[in-house]
Formats: C-alpha cells, sequence, structure tokens
C-alpha cells in the first residue's frame, strides 16, 4: 500500500463461441510461441495439453522423491532401532535385513510418495491461491456453462497489448478485454 | 478381409496346428519315455507348457469379465481379440486330460506328478503316503475320484461361460440387439465368482499338491495375479502383432496401449505383493510345516543356497518385480510401442520362471542322510516342446476363432468411445 508504482495488468482473456473454435485458436496461440497463457472450458479435453503444447507436469518426478525418501527413512528407523542403537532378537530374526521391516518402509514409501504427489500438485499449480483475476471478467460466469476461454498473461515475453489483441481477434475471440489484478 | 489377407491366416492355421500337435508329440513322448524309465520331470515338462497358456488364457478371461462388469468402453476393440482367445479353454482341457489319465492308470509308476494319488508311494525317510497322518487327515479333498470331478468342473464351467460370453459378442454384430450386452455383463458377474473359484483350485491342485504337505492360503491369489501379468502381457503383444500385420491396424492406438501399460504396472505391484506376502508370514510365523516348502527353494542337502535361490532371489524379485516396476513407473515406457514389446515378453519370460519355481522343486526319495535330493532347475527339450506345442494349439483356436467374425464388435453401444479412445 505504500507501493505507488502502477500494478502491471494481469493479461488479456478472449471468449470463444465453440469448442472447435477454441481448441483451434489455442494451437495458434500454442504455434505462436507463447508460454504463459490458459485455456478455460466447461468440460474436459483429453488431448488439451496437446493443444495447448503443455509439457508433462513436474507432480511425478516429486512423487518418485518422496517414495525414495520414505523408503531410507523406514529402513533407516529400523536400522537405527534394532541394530544400532538397541541391538534386539527377535523371533530368531538377525538384528537387521530388509524383510522384515517391509511394512515399515512400505508404508513411509506410499505415505512420503503420496506426500509428494499431493504437495507436488500444490506446488505446481501454485496453490493455496483465494482469487484469479479472469473472476474479475464478468462473461467468465459462462465458462462453467457454455463459454470457452482463452487468457494470455502479460508476464509471456512475447506478450505486446495491441499484438496480442489483434491476433487474439484474428482468431475468432470476441469480448477482449485487458484483465487487472 | 481382403481374399490374400485371408489365404495367408489360413496357411497360419494350418501351420499352427501342425506345429502344436508336432509338439505335443515330442512332449508326449517325453511323457512316454518317463513313465517307462519312472521319471516325473517329462510330466513336470507337460504340466509347465500347459500351466504357461492356461494361466495366460485365465488371464484375458478374468480382463473379459472385468471389462464386461466395469462396462468399460475403451477396451471393446482389445474385447473381442480376447474374445478369440478364449475359443482355446475347451483345447486346454483336451491338453490336461493326458495328466489326469496318467494319474488314473499309471498311479503304481514311482515317476508320478502328485504323489498323493499313490497311497503305496514311498516318502522321503521312511514310510508311505497311505501311512502319513497328513495325507490321511487330507484324504477326504486329496483322492482320485474327486479330484477327477474338480477337474472336470473347471473345464466344463470355463467352457461354458466362454460359449456365453463370446456368443453374445458375435450375435450382437449380427442382430444389433443391446440386450446381449447386458446378457454378458450378467453372465460375466456370475463368471467371475466361478472362474475365480475355478483358478484358486486349480492352482491348489494342479501346483500346490505337488508338495502335499504344504499349504497357503495365497497360492490361489498368487495364481490369480501371475495369470493377470501373463494375460496382460500377452494381451498386448496380440494387439501389437494385430496392429502391426492384421484386423487392428490404425485401431489400436496409444491411448489403448497406454491403458494396458497401466495395468501391466498394476498387477506387477500386485503379484509382488501377493508373493512377498505369501513369503513374509511363512517368514515370520516360522513354522517348520509351512517353511520347508521355502526351504527346499533356498537349500542344498548340504546347506549351501541351491539354484533356486538366486533364481528367486534375483530372478524374481529383481527380474520380475523389480525391473518392470520401475521400467513401466515411466509414462515414455508405456507409450512407445516398442518400450511395450520390450517389457511384455520380458514379463512373459519371468512368469516362465515363476511357474518352474512353483512347480518344479521337489523331494524325491535319494539314498543320503536325508532320504531325498531336490529337483534342481533345468530346462529340458520336452519343456520346450511342451511350451510350443501347447503355444501352437492356442494359436490355432485363436485363428480358427478370428477368421469367421468381424474384427471388432462393429455394433456394440461403446464401440464409438473405444475407438475414439485418447491416452
Amino acid at each position: 500500500m505504500f507501493n505507488n508504482k502502477e500494478k502491471k495488468p494481469y493479461g488479456l482473456i478472449a471468449s470463444f463461441k465453440n469448442i472447435t473454435e477454441a481448441c483451434d485458436a489455442a494451437e495458434k496461440v500454442r504455434d505462436a510461441g507463447f508460454k504463459r497463457w490458459d485455456f478455460f472450458a466447461p468440460l474436459p479435453i483429453h488431448n488439451i495439453h496437446e493443444i495447448m503444447g503443455l509439457k508433462r507436469s513436474k507432480v511425478s518426478v516429486i512423487t518418485l522423491f518422496g517414495g525414495i525418501t520414505g523408503f531410507c527413512t523406514g529402513m533407516s528407523i529400523v536400522y537405527y532401532m534394532n541394530a544400532y542403537d538397541y541391538p534386539l532378537i527377535v523371533g530368531g530374526k538377525p538384528f537387521f535385513s530388509p524383510i522384515f521391516p517391509f511394512p515399515v518402509f512400505y508404508e513411509l514409501t506410499i505415505l512420503l510418495a503420496s506426500f509428494g504427489a499431493f504437495f507436488g500438485m500444490f506446488l505446481t499449480n501454485l496453490l493455496p491461491r483465494h482469487n484469479h483475476p479472469v473472476f474479475n471478467h464478468e462473461p467468465f460466469s459462462k465458462a462453467s456453462d457454455d463459454g470457452f476461454f482463452i487468457a494470455i498473461e502479460c508476464r509471456d515475453p512475447l506478450f505486446d497489448k495491441s499484438k496480442t489483441e489483434t491476433l487474439l481477434r484474428d482468431l475468432g475471440g470476441t469480448e477482449i478485454t485487458l484483465l487487472d489484478h | 478381409m481382403s481374399q490374400p489377407a485371408s489365404d495367408s491366416i489360413k496357411k497360419f492355421t494350418t501351420l499352427a496346428l501342425i506345429v502344436g500337435l508336432l509338439g505335443l508329440g515330442i512332449a508326449g513322448y517325453g511323457v512316454y519315455q518317463g513313465l517307462l524309465h519312472h521319471d516325473s520331470r517329462p510330466l513336470v515338462s507337460w504340466l509347465i507348457g500347459f500351466s504357461f497358456w492356461f494361466s495366460i488364457s485365465i488371464g484375458m478371461f478374468f480382463l473379459i469379465m472385468l471389462w464386461y462388469v466395469f462396462g468399460a468402453g475403451w477396451s471393446i476393440i482389445i474385447r473381442r481379440q480376447l474374445e478369440h482367445a478364449l475359443a482355446a479353454i475347451p483345447f486346454l482341457g483336451l491338453i490336461f486330460l493326458p495328466l489326469l489319465l496318467v494319474a488314473w492308470f499309471y498311479k503304481e509308476n514311482p515317476g508320478i506328478l502328485w504323489e498323493w494319488i499313490n497311497p503305496e508311494h514311498p516318502l522321503p525317510g521312511g514310510g508311505t503316503v497311505g501311512a502319513d497322518t497328513i495325507y490321511q487327515t487330507k484324504a477326504p479333498y486329496l483322492n482320485l475320484p474327486f479330484f477327477t470331478a474338480r477337474v472336470i468342473f473347471y473345464f466344463t464351467a470355463m467352457s461354458l461361460i466362454a460359449y456365453l460370453l463370446r456368443k453374445c459378442s458375435f450375435t450382437l454384430d449380427k442382430d444389433g440387439d443391446a440386450r446381449w450386452v447386458l446378457l454378458a455383463r450378467k453372465v460375466s458377474a456370475a463368471g467371475i465368482i466361478i472362474v475365480a473359484m475355478s483358478a484358486t483350485f486349480a492352482a491348489f491342485d494342479f501346483f500346490m499338491s505337488i508338495s502335499y504337505h504344504w499349504f497357503s492360503t495365497m497360492y490361489g491369489v498368487w495364481f490369480f495375479a501371475a495369470s493377470m501379468r501373463a494375460g496382460i502381457a500377452a494381451t498386448f503383444l496380440l494387439c501389437w502383432v494385430l496392429a502391426c500385420s492384421g484386423q487392428l491396424k490404425g485401431l489400436f492406438n496409444r491411448g489403448h496401449q497406454y491403458e494396458l501399460g497401466c495395468l501391466c504396472l498394476a498387477f506387477t505391484v500386485f503379484w509382488a505383493y501377493i508373493s512377498f506376502s505369501q513369503y513374509f508370514l511363512i517368514y515370520n510365523a516360522n513354522i517348520p510345516e509351512e517353511t520347508f516348502w521355502y526351504n527346499l527353494r533356498e537349500l542344498t542337502i548340504d546347506g549351501a543356497k541351491s539354484s533356486w535361490w538366486y533364481l528367486s532371489a534375483y530372478g524374481l524379485v529383481f527380474g520380475h518385480f523389480l525391473f518392470p516396476f520401475l521400467y513401466l513407473l515411466f509414462y515414455k515406457s508405456k507409450v512407445k510401442v516398442y518400450r511395450m514389446v520390450i517389457i511384455t515378453c520380458w514379463i512373459l519370460s519371468f512368469h516362465l520362471l515363476d511357474l518352474y519355481f512353483n512347480i518344479l522343486p521337489n523331494k524325491m526319495v535319494a539314498d543320503n542322510a536325508l532320504g531325498y535330493t531336490i529337483t534342481p532347475f533345468t530346462v529340458t527339450p520336452f519343456d520346450a516342446a511342451a511350451l510350443i506345442g501347447v503355444g501352437g494349439i492356442c494359436i490355432w483356436a485363436f485363428l480358427r476363432s478370428m477368421v469367421k467374425q468381424e474384427p471388432i464388435p462393429i455394433r456394440d453401444p461403446f464401440i464409438q468411445t473405444s475407438i475414439h479412445h485418447h491416452g
């Protein structure tokens, strides 16, 4: 509130009549080289990642590392307790073996892998966030009914207000609006 | 289908039949020699050859019924191929018949497969099966007439369900009446229970009863899990072959492949979970009545690790579980065709090793301190002959059914979902 610098707007949003036009437009936006932009539709579109040119999400890598951490933690817990800190023979088994602590490291692998998946999803989606600039756009309420939208952010290096507006208009976009934060 | 294509299929069908009969002939000669020389190894060859294809069929059987019960749309073009594969079930019953006949007519032969069928059969360390208290307690279940009745039930029930499922699907092609789908769903709902019971008790009867002292309630589930893995891997290879050169060209896409890859991964984990749980419970309880089955597969008579230990520790744990698991975790492994071909062939090979591990090691009466030796791991020419022979018959049954029907269920209500499935 002490910063008087004018806030940059969020970006441009355009509405599209139907799914075919919206997807065609999205492919053109992708081919134009935009990276920071989003596509909104009221229904799931199966190959949207190809249409938008999205890379695979990083959640799987975070999950894998969560799983590996869980595996190592479980193994070390049992090793530390049973073979190092307080060596104890239980049921004629050795002090340490990869077999009897199986339930421990197996459960920890699953637990931390799911934490990885859950929090990885949070991180990559930049959650939690309580509002999004597109909600300031009145026609956007149709996105849960029959409206298709493409929003291109100002942060994109290729963004140029007038050129991008022309691009969206040429692709068949209507109600093109500059969104504030 | 064009004329030259169907001609080449006809040629291939005849070839499969010839190879099948030839293979079974050689394996049958092995069984004959085994009976002459009181050696049970060729009978095991026959059983392994049979089990490999039997487990694949069981896996495919479950896939079809699960897809029906869940109303799966993506799998419909694949389901038709598996329905052709089910044509092999009655023939598998016929291939099992010689083992049953040997059990009935040569039970006095010391080289029998299931030693409990002969009460006079000597046990390692003295005594006979008939005088064995454990056998006497199990005799109401483990006796030849009841065993025969069960085997007849398994194959009749499974052939009947396979017949009904095939009939529903093939008649739908002709009259387009969607009620066939509902009927098939009802047959599947009942069929899952019947085939699950049959597969479970077949695993008890065919494999577990070879060491009849041993017992494990997870054994049936192990066989189910192993069958699913083999069935899914074989399904993928089948679709791949048909997509390269046959009726699925242009239909079998990346989406279907990805789903099959996911199933492959899921059942890799499930198989490991079941196989390990069986081991883990027995290891933790540490009761001699149960642990001996694993000891047979670990130690030689002088206490050193036997070949079975290396095969199970490295082959099964790392080869059959860890490698396919890590490999299939990657998205790319499931969508790149050649990567899936590699891993499905890999899984089928190790599935065969898993069958060897479960079927082959057994005590053989011998003249030493313990009174027995353990069957070592060997691959004989008769194993190969039985595998190829049974395979030939299954492929023959598949092709014979395939030429008569539409390549995909063209009038299934959800066929569009399957054709346009995206991964």
